[in-house]
């Protein structure tokens, strides 16, 4: 799934592990969303969002 | 979801899920061989310890062996310096587990087999020295694609 957490997380001055740390997951994982292999649960979605603070849509919706 | 599962998986999400597919994958495989145990026992006697041995060891072999190779142990090591980090500590891991148990065995059942025992313990030391090697590479190189 594209997404918009790897320019959230720069923009917010992040490095992986700190926003792994924040979101209570491994920097692997982190990595793995943010380059679209894996797909995140609502919950860890939320969690990002609320670590970057921005909202569902600013991550996630992806606008043609 | 609640599930007395949880106690054996990980945390992380994700690691959480791939375990979750290993143990399901292992256990579609083990029914599969069971199912050709009981067509081989029908021509072929096949004894029930081994049957069941077998049976042990594809599951956990299997799992044992899809974890290692997915790369997902050592999420955390992204650059040369931890790499080589965690190689010194899955040394000393491994080094410490073969002094131990010889050391222990030797204390309590005196040094008759002292032959077999050296190379039974330096045989699993070796295999699980190179799954962890195995397993650290790869994860090394799935992380340093990932930033």
């Amino acid at each position: 799934m594209k997404n918009n957490v790897k320019i959230a997380r720069i923009k917010a001055s992040l490095k992986q592990e700190q926003l792994a740390s924040r979101t209570g997951v491994t920097r692997q994982t982190i990595g793995l969303i943010e380059k679209g292999n894996y797909n995140p649960s609502l919950q860890l979605c939320v969690a990002i969002a609320k670590a970057l603070n921005k909202t569902l849509d600013d991550l996630f919706w992806e606008v043609e | 979801m609640k599930s007395w599962m949880s106690f054996f998986l990980p945390d992380d999400e994700y690691r959480e899920k791939m375990m979750l597919y290993f143990f399901s994958e292992s256990a579609v495989i083990l029914l599969l061989s069971l199912i050709g145990m009981i067509i081989y026992n029908h021509y072929f006697d096949i004894s029930v310890v081994n049957a069941l041995l077998i049976s042990i060891l594809i599951f956990l072999i299997y799992i044992t062996g899809r974890y290692v190779v997915s790369g997902i142990e050592y999420t955390d090591v992204t650059t040369d310096k931890a790499y080589r980090k965690e190689l010194k500590v899955i040394a000393i891991r491994v080094i410490g587990f073969f002094v131990i148990l010889i050391s222990v065995y030797l204390l309590l059942e005196g040094s008759d087999k002292w032959l077999k025992l050296i190379l039974l313990t330096l045989s699993a030391s070796i295999i699980w020295f190179f799954a962890s090697l195995i397993s650290l590479k790869r994860s090394y190189n799935k992380n340093k694609d990932l930033l």
